[in-house]
C-alpha cells in the first residue's frame, strides 16, 4: 500500500468519525489513527448527543441496531439545597417524533457503533482498498515542513497527506505541537467531570423513571450537588443503567481543596438522588476534562498549513442552561472539516489560505454562533450567585409554598420576598434577572 | 446505594497491561517541584483517580499506574512539574473503556 493518504484523521472519536464518514461518502483515500483497542475505548462523556447531525451521518438511524442508550424524551432541571431538590419538568409528546433531537450514549459502545457505519461507506467508496480505520497505534507526532503538516509519526512508522485532520480529544497535544495553541494551557476554562455508570435493572429503570418506548430522561443539577464549587451535575438514563456524575470547575476545585470523587459521594447521598440510584451497582467510574465554553479557551485559529482542528481538541463546547453541548459540536465540526478537505483535494490547494474557509463555515454554523450569543450565559451560570444563592432562595421558596400547617397561610409573593431576604436581597435578585434576560 | 472509596472506584476501572509489572510511565512529575515552590498542590485534590498524594510528611508522590488519561494535572499544574503524553498501547498502562 502507498503510504500518502488524502487525509489522515487523528482520532476515533464523534468529531473524528464523523469526517471520516464524509472523506469516505466522497470516495477519499484518508487513514483514521486510534489509539484505543477500538473507537470508543478511550472516550468518555456525560451522555447526550443532541441535534440532528447524526440523521445526516447514518440516515434513519433508529431504524437499525443502533449503538445510542435512549431516546430523550423527557427533561428536568434541578435546583438543590442540602435537603431540598426543585425541579422544573418539562415531558412532551412532541419528544417522541423521529428524527429525535437528543439521544443518550455510551461513548465506548456509540463509537464502536458510529466505526461501524464509517467502515460500511469505507466499503462502499472507490478507496475500499485504500482507506482504513486504524486502532491500537498512538500517534507520537506531527510530522511538519517549513510550517507545514505534512504526516503523522507512529512509534517506527511515518504515514504522510495531504492534510490531516486533528480530532485528538481535549488533550490536544498535537494541536500544541502545531502551533495553534500554546505548550502549556492553563486551567481556567475547563472543568474535571466525573461520572459512575449505574446499573439498574431495565423493569426497575423503567418503572423508577415512567420511561417507555425506549425514551429517556435527562436531569441536570445546580446547587448544592456541587457543594459551592462552580458546575453542576447531570443524571442521564441509559438502557440499563444510569449515567451520574458532576463537571466541577477546576480552577475553584483546587482553591477550594476538594476532591472530586468526594462531591460525587455527597450528591449521590443527597435525598434526591439517593432515590434515584437506590439498588443500582457501580458498574464503571471514568473521568474527562471538560470546556467551560469560555471562547476564550477555544484557539484563535483552529487550521494551519495542512493542519485542521475539530471538536474537542478545538475546545468546542457550551452550557448555555438548556443543554450541555458538545458531541453535537464535534459531529458538525468535523463535517465541516472534511467538506474543506474534500474541497481541497479538488483543487490541490491545502494551505492555510485555502482551509481558512473550514473556519468560515464553522462561524457561520449554529456551533460558534451559540458560543458567541450565549458566551454572558457561560458566565452567568459560572457565577457564584447562579451556583448557591439562586437555588438557596427556590429550595427555601419550594419548602415555604409546598408546606401546609394548620395555621394561616402567607400569599405567595410573600414567601417569595421572604426566601429572597432570607439568602439573599431583592436588589441581588433583580440584577440576576435583568442579567438572565439579557444572556439566556 | 453505600457510597465507594477512590480505590473501590478505581477497582471498577479496566486498564491496558493489567498484570504488567514494567509497565511504562506515560506522565512523568517532578515531584521535587511540587515539594519546594508548588504554592498549592492542587493536582493532590483535583486529580480524580487520586494519583497524586500526600504523605504525613507533606510531600507530594505520584503513580501513573491508576491514571485514567482525563488530562486533569495536564491542565492543573501551572508550575511545569508535569510532563504529559498518552500511553503507548502496547508498552503502557492506560485506560480502557468498557461504557465510557
Amino acid at each position: 500500500m502507498d503510504e500518502r493518504f488524502d487525509c489522515i484523521i487523528v482520532g476515533g472519536g464523534i468529531a473524528g468519525l464523523s469526517a471520516a464518514m464524509i472523506l469516505a461518502r466522497a470516495n477519499r483515500k484518508f487513514l483514521l489513527i486510534e489509539r484505543g483497542e477500538f473507537c470508543g475505548a478511550k472516550n468518555v462523556s456525560g451522555g447526550v448527543l443532541w441535534g440532528a447531525d447524526l440523521q445526516r451521518l447514518v440516515p434513519e438511524y433508529w431504524e437499525q441496531e443502533a449503538g445510542y442508550e435512549r431516546v430523550v424524551g423527557h427533561r428536568r432541571l434541578t435546583f438543590m439545597d442540602e435537603q431540598s431538590a426543585f425541579s422544573l419538568d418539562f415531558k412532551s409528546d412532541h419528544f417522541n417524533q423521529p428524527p429525535f433531537a437528543g439521544v443518550t450514549v455510551l461513548r465506548a459502545r456509540f463509537d464502536e457503533w458510529l466505526a461501524s457505519r464509517v467502515q460500511e461507506a469505507i466499503d462502499q467508496s472507490t478507496a475500499a482498498d485504500e482507506s482504513l480505520l486504524a486502532t491500537n497505534v498512538l500517534v507520537d507526532s506531527l510530522l511538519m515542513e517549513d510550517g507545514r503538516v505534512t504526516g503523522i509519526r507512529a512509534g517506527e512508522e511515518e504515514f504522510f497527506s495531504d492534510v490531516v485532520i486533528l480530532a485528538e480529544g481535549v488533550n490536544n497535544l498535537l494541536t500544541r505541537q502545531a502551533g495553534l495553541q500554546p505548550a502549556y494551557v492553563p486551567a481556567d476554562h475547563v472543568a474535571v467531570g466525573v461520572k459512575e455508570v449505574i446499573g439498574l435493572d431495565q423493569k426497575v429503570l423503567e418503572d423508577r423513571f415512567q420511561l417507555r418506548d425506549g425514551l429517556g430522561l435527562t436531569n441536570e443539577f445546580v446547587g448544592y450537588a456541587t457543594r459551592g464549587v462552580e458546575g453542576g451535575g447531570f443524571l442521564y438514563t441509559n438502557r440499563e443503567s444510569l449515567s451520574v456524575g458532576l463537571v466541577l470547575g477546576m480552577k475553584d476545585l483546587g482553591e477550594k481543596k476538594l476532591k472530586p470523587y468526594d462531591i460525587l459521594n455527597d450528591f449521590k447521598a443527597h435525598p434526591a438522588i439517593a432515590d434515584m440510584l437506590a439498588g443500582g451497582e457501580v458498574l464503571e467510574y471514568s473521568a474527562h476534562v471538560v470546556s467551560t465554553g469560555d471562547l476564550a479557551g477555544v484557539p484563535d485559529k483552529l487550521y494551519g498549513d495542512g493542519v485542521l482542528v475539530a471538536g474537542e481538541a478545538a475546545h468546542l463546547l457550551l452550557n448555555a442552561g438548556r443543554a450541555i453541548q458538545g458531541m453535537d459540536y464535534a459531529m458538525r465540526s468535523g463535517i465541516l472539516a472534511a467538506e474543506a478537505v474534500v474541497e481541497s483535494t479538488d483543487s490541490k490547494d491545502f494551505s492555510r489560505g485555502a482551509l481558512a474557509r473550514y473556519q468560515e463555515r464553522l462561524e457561520e454554523s449554529y456551533v460558534i454562533k451559540d458560543m458567541r450569543a450565549f458566551q454572558g450565559a457561560v458566565h452567568l451560570l459560572h457565577d457564584p450567585v447562579m451556583g448557591r444563592t439562586l437555588p438557596s432562595v427556590i429550595c427555601d421558596f419550594g419548602r415555604s409554598y409546598f408546606t401546609v400547617e394548620s395555621k394561616p397561610t402567607r400569599k405567595t409573593a410573600d414567601m417569595l420576598k421572604q426566601s429572597v431576604r432570607t439568602h439573599s436581597s431583592m436588589w441581588e435578585m433583580m440584577k440576576l434577572a435583568l442579567r438572565a434576560a439579557r444572556n439566556l | 446505594m453505600s457510597n465507594l472509596s477512590i480505590s473501590e472506584r478505581l477497582g471498577k476501572v479496566a486498564y491496558r497491561n493489567q498484570g504488567r509489572s514494567d509497565a511504562r510511565a506515560h506522565i512523568l512529575v517532578d515531584t521535587a517541584i511540587c515539594n519546594s515552590t508548588c504554592p498549592h498542590r492542587c493536582t493532590t485534590y483535583v486529580c480524580p483517580a487520586n494519583c497524586y498524594t500526600e504523605d504525613d510528611h507533606g510531600h507530594v508522590h505520584f503513580q501513573f499506574e491508576d491514571c485514567i488519561e482525563c488530562g486533569t494535572c495536564l491542565y492543573a499544574c501551572d508550575q511545569g512539574a508535569v510532563t504529559w503524553k498518552y500511553p503507548d498501547p502496547e508498552a503502557g498502562r492506560g485506560v480502557n473503556w468498557s461504557l465510557g
